[in-house]
């Protein structure tokens, strides 16, 4: 029957699987669905008790009938079960960088030619199986697929079992380096540009109930079209509403762009963490450098309260109860400083980046309403991404072009006088 | 926004799985796999590890019989791998000794009983601890590592899971049946007992759920629309075909087995055991 016809489409389904998931024909789901059908009908031996309905089936089904919810995709939309391939699937070109994760290398894949980045897991020392980060950097990335979340195409495998490799889209720059090599900073339609993005990636992540919990310009990549992408999901996790019992590490996120209530010890802290990692972000797009460039916990609380104005029972109801705030002499009350900061910013700018950075975790702007937030209505408009110049990638190991000299003065002009005395 | 799916069987996969490849009966393939679930249940109760931990190592568990063979792996270390590694996965990740010494009395449980069967010996069950400098200790540690990479690697790491609790849920909702809390307790039950069945891997969550309800609304009988137009699973996107095939998976597991059925699983929770079934099964299919 349909079995046979089945067959060859299968195995090519399997190589096409990162790339197109849900594009499939009709014809291709007629084919996949019978077959299972077939085989399952000879099973139950007892008479169905309404066995009617099931002679009344064919018929509704030729009318097009039942339509599948949007909650219930054809069976055809789900991949199969597909085992790791081996990393000689790809060609190694250069190193990127390594971490304390693991090493970068971008990558050729032999059979489309695409390059990638892969990024070897550390897995040497591992006395617990399979590092829980590494499985939630996996899991994080498979569950948030969005344009501006890095693409991951799959996880191969070396010769031995400790050689795992994630594959992801290469992608040229990192926003970190680009605003250090950038010789002015992004324009304010950029800027909005880039935080939409942002914002649009983040709320996908959090309407996943994945937390990112490493927010920073050194984690955001952009490519040569405008396009920034959330990567480096290392220490992402799943949350719950209400957070589950036992709280969560405090051993999260890049200390300049830490939010103040894991610095005071929060263990049951949520969305509201990568938030305040977005303000710093914003900032830093605005000032073109770290918001908060503090050494040390304590350093960092005071360049907080100085920005913010130290907490008030009206700003943050739930600072007393927090493990740590004991511990912390508040400075003497004043007034926020952000007016003196971003002088050059609108009403609605500083009112986003104060809605982002603010101290009360309940009470701080969630992705979804920033998406909303009236600065990105105003002049000027968020600047189409394909309108954004291109950069050398220092990843690709392209060479940053020769900082342009002014031409030096001909040579000759130097021994002009002597020339012409010579003359003379 | 592109949704992402949890990976299901492919019609391939299913019509020859590597184990009936491998000469593997069919009937033997599902008893086992209903063991190895059953052996994954019962640690996680020893562990006293949630239920969604318990459920997703049953379902990893399931999915990985699609690309491997019994005769490759053994069923218990697969599902001590599955449930380990599905601890992690559902952020309550288990402590290695805990498992180890579960594993290994769930082990010696099981030689207990062959025992008893075999050698009509009636000794009480007794667990004798493993030795304090013997080997037990890593070369389950071992086990236990290797079978959890194993099982990531054969499933590509797409390891996600969607649990059908929620689904039921909504729908006894729908349906007004919340009141009957006899009904909603049955239909939650047959949903913990499919997981020893390979349907989560073959069907969608939807048609899971709706031969749990229909299952257990003709227990109680308790009348739904059920002729057309108006067919009451219709409204969830489950074909009256496949609901029935889910069904039939499902009553087959309480099917009455004959005493020489329930020793011979429990003596092939091991590769080796399989392995040996195996060559005294083709000796004996080819002299008759």
């Amino acid at each position: 029957m349909s079995i046979s016809t089945a067959g060859p489409s299968t195995p090519s389904r399997k190589r096409s699987r990162w790339q197109n998931s849900d594009d499939d024909n009709e014809e291709d789901q007629q084919l996949i669905i019978n077959p299972v059908k077939r085989r399952t009908k000879p099973k139950p031996s007892k008479e169905p008790p309404s066995s009617s309905a099931t002679v009344a089936l064919p018929n509704i089904k030729i009318q097009g009938y039942p339509i599948h919810s949007i909650y219930v995709p054809p069976r055809t939309h789900h991949p199969p079960i597909t085992p790791s391939r081996s990393v000689y699937c790809y060609e190694r070109l250069n190193q990127i960088e390594e971490g304390t994760y693991g090493v970068v290398f971008r990558a050729r894949d032999k059979q489309t030619g695409d390059i990638v980045a892969l990024k070897k897991l550390k897995l040497d020392e591992e006395k617990n199986g399979f590092p829980i980060t590494s499985l939630r950097e996996i899991n994080a990335l498979m569950a948030c697929r969005h344009d501006n979340v890095v693409g991951i195409r799959e996880v191969v495998v070396g010769d031995t079992l400790t050689q795992v490799f994630i594959v992801m889209d290469f992608i040229e720059h990192d926003l970190k380096s680009l605003l250090t090599l950038m010789p002015s900073p992004f324009l304010q339609s950029e800027i909005k540009t880039l935080m939409l993005q942002l914002l649009s990636a983040i709320k996908h992540c959090h309407t996943n109930w994945i937390l990112h919990r490493d927010l920073k310009t050194s984690n955001l990549l952009m490519n040569n079209r405008g396009t920034i992408k959330v990567a480096d999901f290392g220490l992402a996790r799943r949350y719950g509403d209400p957070i589950g019992v036992g709280g969560m590490t405090q051993l999260v996120v890049t200390l300049w762009y830490r939010a103040p209530e894991i610095l005071l010890g929060a263990e049951k802290y949520s969305t509201a963490v990568d938030m305040w990692s977005v303000g710093c972000i914003f900032a830093e797009l605005l000032l073109k450098e770290p918001l908060f460039q503090a050494k040390n916990e304590i350093e960092l609380i005071s360049m907080i309260f100085k920005l913010l104005g130290p907490p008030t029972n009206n700003s943050w109801p739930g600072y007393s109860s927090l493990p740590l705030a004991k511990t912390i002499t508040l400075p003497s009350p004043h007034l926020h400083q952000f007016r003196q900061k971003f002088q050059y910013m609108t009403t609605a700018g500083i009112d986003l980046l104060m809605s982002l950075l603010t101290y009360d975790p309940d009470q701080r702007i969630s992705a979804e309403e920033a998406l909303d937030h009236p600065y990105f209505t105003e002049s000027p408009l968020p600047k189409h991404p394909d309108l954004f110049g291109s950069f050398p990638s220092a990843a690709a190991g392209e060479k940053k072009r020769k900082v342009f000299d002014s031409p030096s003065a001909p040579t000759r002009a130097a021994d002009y006088k002597l020339l012409t005395d010579f003359d003379m | 926004m592109a949704p992402t799916f949890y990976p299901l069987a492919s019609v391939s996969q299913i019509e020859k799985t590597p184990s009936r490849a491998d000469g593997i009966p069919e009937d033997l393939e599902e008893d086992l796999r209903a063991y190895g679930c059953k052996l994954i249940h019962e640690a996680g109760i020893l562990l006293k590890q949630k239920q969604v931990a318990v459920a997703t190592a049953q379902i990893l568990f399931q999915r990985f019989w699609y690309v491997s063979s019994m005769k490759t792996f053994g069923i218990g270390d697969v599902g001590m791998g599955a449930l380990y590694l599905a601890s992690k996965l559902e952020e309550c990740p288990l402590r290695t000794r805990d498992l180890i010494n579960v594993y290994d009395l769930l082990q010696q449980r099981a030689a207990h009983f062959i025992s008893l069967k075999v050698d009509s010996n009636n000794s009480e069950f007794k667990y004798a601890p493993m030795s304090y400098f013997g080997n037990t200790f890593y070369d389950i540690k071992d086990v236990i590592v290797v079978h959890e990479m194993q099982l990531l690697k054969r499933l590509g790491f797409n390891v996600q899971v969607v649990l059908p609790y929620g689904t039921l849920i909504n729908y006894l909702r729908l349906l007004g049946l919340m009141a009957r809390e006899d009904a909603c307790t049955r239909a939650w039950g047959y949903l913990n007992d499919a997981l020893q069945t390979p349907v989560y891997v073959i069907y969608q969550v939807p048609t899971i759920v709706c031969a749990a309800i229909y299952l257990s609304t003709r227990y109680y009988q308790i009348a739904l629309p059920s002729h057309p137009p108006n067919r009451w699973w219709e409204l969830f996107d489950a074909d009256w075909e496949d609901l029935w095939s889910v069904c039939g998976y499902i009553m087959r597991l309480y099917r009455e087995r004959s005493e020489e059925e329930r020793l011979r699983v429990v003596g092939l929770i091991s590769k080796k055991g399989v392995r040996s079934w195996l060559e005294i099964y083709a000796n004996s299919s080819q002299q008759s």
